[in-house]
């Protein structure tokens, strides 16, 4: 397990809020997007990648590198802003989001981009790919790991569960996935939409071990995801708790900000709340 | 003619053989590894062999991500079970994301004849060839399913290759040059061109014979890659021979037979007949008797091909 100083732990605020800041600048150049997911998920990524993972973004096909695989690949513009920050990409990309033929579509393709791993947007896929990665690596020794990001939502398909089986007979504990617990889909709520909780019980009887965090919170973040695996032979899986569209007051906790058509008054509300924690962060 | 061979254990002694060429191979199996002829394999290299159970659309996946890694898994399963199922699976993992994973649906077509609809897959053609970049094999004979998988190890890429489970005759030349995207003229003769492919490519076979018989000389082509397709080849029959027929175990639509037509409409119309399902869900009974409820014995593919010629 690693933690992080006080120091660290403000520098990586610093990048969850450059995240946040151009998932904003792309849905002001694309004037609509998936915004909610999105920001539940920053403070995640900005651990991953500037933290966590083995990644070289002079090299995206190093074969030793960890992986992340974004099975809920509606949150992709997180995933774009912080691979622009971490120089994967030059960050003026991000300014063509929403452009015919933009290197930026709604939901992922690693032939775009270097620095994605997969093709993900329609739900329940990218756990078993994810798998299929741990597993090939496994087979050849390579010391590397994958993450996968997923959403509280997404559980209801049930590929996930035969991926989740899978994972545990083959023991992949070079495997950890972070459910995005923001308890909002489309529809309202999960747990009124269509309920797997309790959700630690259901992973843990499909043979995961379970942590439960505060998703925001990047100490219990970078604690919990050091600490892989939980138990030798065993998938890992972090019940990140967050909040939908979490930064923008008037879209947080909302499902109906799931995605975000952007009046230019929400923008410029938008802009001058962020503008706000900037100045917060910087003192 | 040598003798028939078992589809499913000519595809698991190829299989052995790319596994011994390229330690990257794997075999994936779905709760179905002998009936998939994968045991040699399984004993040749237990290791490489990965069994998951009867969970279809996970192993696609598992497929995609195992070949991020430099694998070529090898997933064998019952046809329609890693078509029609896992069709999404199939089109963003494997097609979309381009990864080098080759899907074997056994049993396809009408083998599993008295199990039923379920069991059988007269689609898998029509919805695996939409998927861009998937080529698509529907070997004609034992000689074709093992240079298929020779070609389909090497080949780098997504592709779908069915066979059947009915012993197979051989009909083509044991040291020809087989070529993914390339059909082969079996037979030569200008009255007509008859069109066969996979597992009644054979009763297409017989009904040439019958048809020299009776003066009529028609071109046989074994179309054993229905995508990317032989264009050159489809469109030089039809110069030559006026008439092209097809006969495909798969529906009428979006197989074979829709896919010559595709080319053939737009390139140079020509008058066809295509034997094949019609829009139902099949029958049950056995085997050879449900192939001539839809008229895919060799007397009738003659008949057929005789009313139209003359």
């Amino acid at each position: 397990m690693e933690s992080l100083t006080n120091m660290e732990e403000i520098e990586l605020k610093k990048i969850a809020f450059k995240i946040r800041k151009n998932v904003v600048r792309m849905i002001k150049a694309g004037d609509a997007g998936h915004v909610g997911g999105a920001l539940s998920i920053a403070e995640m990524l900005a651990a991953l990648y500037f933290k966590i993972m083995k990644v070289d973004p002079n090299n995206p096909a190093w074969r030793e590198r960890d992986r992340l695989v974004l099975s809920a690949g509606h949150k992709c513009l997180a995933l774009y802003a912080v691979l622009a920050d971490r120089g994967f990409f030059d960050e003026k990309i991000l300014d063509t989001y929403g452009a015919l033929g933009s290197k930026l579509p709604g939901h992922p393709d690693m032939y775009k981009l270097p620095g994605l791993e997969s093709n993900t947007g329609a739900l329940g896929h990218g756990l078993s790919i994810a798998g299929g990665m741990a597993l090939g690596l496994k087979m050849d020794g390579v010391d590397s790991k994958v993450y996968v990001i997923m959403g509280d939502g997404e559980l209801a398909e049930g590929s996930n569960w035969e991926a989740a089986a899978a994972a545990s007979h083959h023991k992949l504990d070079n495997l950890l996935v972070f459910v995005d617990r923001n308890t909002l889909q489309i529809s309202g709520r999960t747990v009124e939409v269509m309920s797997y909780e309790p959700l630690d019980k259901r992973w843990e009887s499909f043979g995961w071990r379970v942590r439960e965090i505060n998703g925001h919170d990047l100490k219990q973040i970078m604690e919990a995801a050091t600490s892989v695996p939980f138990e030798k032979g065993k998938p890992s899986v972090i019940i990140a708790n967050t909040v939908k569209s979490k930064g923008l007051s008037f879209a947080e906790d909302r499902a109906d900000y799931h995605y975000w058509k952007a009046t230019p008054e929400e923008l410029q509300i938008a802009e001058r709340e962020l503008e706000d924690i900037e100045r917060g962060l910087k003192q | 003619m040598s003798e028939a061979k078992d589809p499913r254990k000519v595809f698991g002694e190829a299989l052995v053989e790319v596994g011994e060429k390229n330690p990257d191979v794997l075999a994936i199996s779905a709760d179905s590894s002998s009936g998939s002829g994968l045991s040699p394999f399984k004993e040749k290299f237990p290791s490489r062999h990965l069994e998951f159970g009867i969970m279809e659309q996970g192993i696609i996946g598992f497929a995609s991500g195992l070949a991020t890694t430099g694998k070529i898994p090898f997933v064998v399963a019952i046809a329609p079970f890693v078509t029609a199922r896992p069709f999404e699976m199939f089109r963003n993992d494997l097609g979309y994301m381009r990864q080098n994973v080759k899907v074997v649906g056994r049993c396809a077509g009408l083998t599993y004849s008295t199990l039923g609809p379920t069991h059988q897959s007269l689609e898998d053609v029509a919805i695996i060839r939409t998927i861009p970049g998937v080529v698509v094999i529907n070997p004609g004979d034992p000689v074709d399913i093992k240079k298929a998988t020779h070609a389909l190890a090497a080949h780098k890429g997504p592709a779908y290759m069915k066979i059947g489970s009915p012993k197979m005759p051989v009909l083509n030349k044991e040291d020809y040059d087989y070529e993914i995207g390339k059909g082969v003229v079996l037979k030569e003769g200008n009255d007509v061109t008859i069109i066969g492919t996979g597992t009644v490519l054979s009763k297409a076979y017989f009904a040439s014979e019958l048809l020299e018989k009776e003066g009529i000389h028609a071109r046989l082509i074994n179309l054993h890659t229905l995508k990317p397709i032989d264009r050159t080849l489809i469109i030089k029959a039809a110069r030559e021979t006026g008439r092209i027929v097809t006969v495909e175990e798969h529906y009428l639509h979006g197989g074979l037979g829709g896919a010559v037509a595709e080319v053939l409409a737009l390139e140079h119309p020509c008058p066809m007949r295509m034997i094949g399902v019609d829009d139902q869900f099949a029958s049950n009974g056995p085997y050879e008797e449900l192939l001539g409820i839809y008229g895919l014995q060799p007397e009738q593919i003659a008949e057929t091909v005789k009313k139209f010629v003359t």
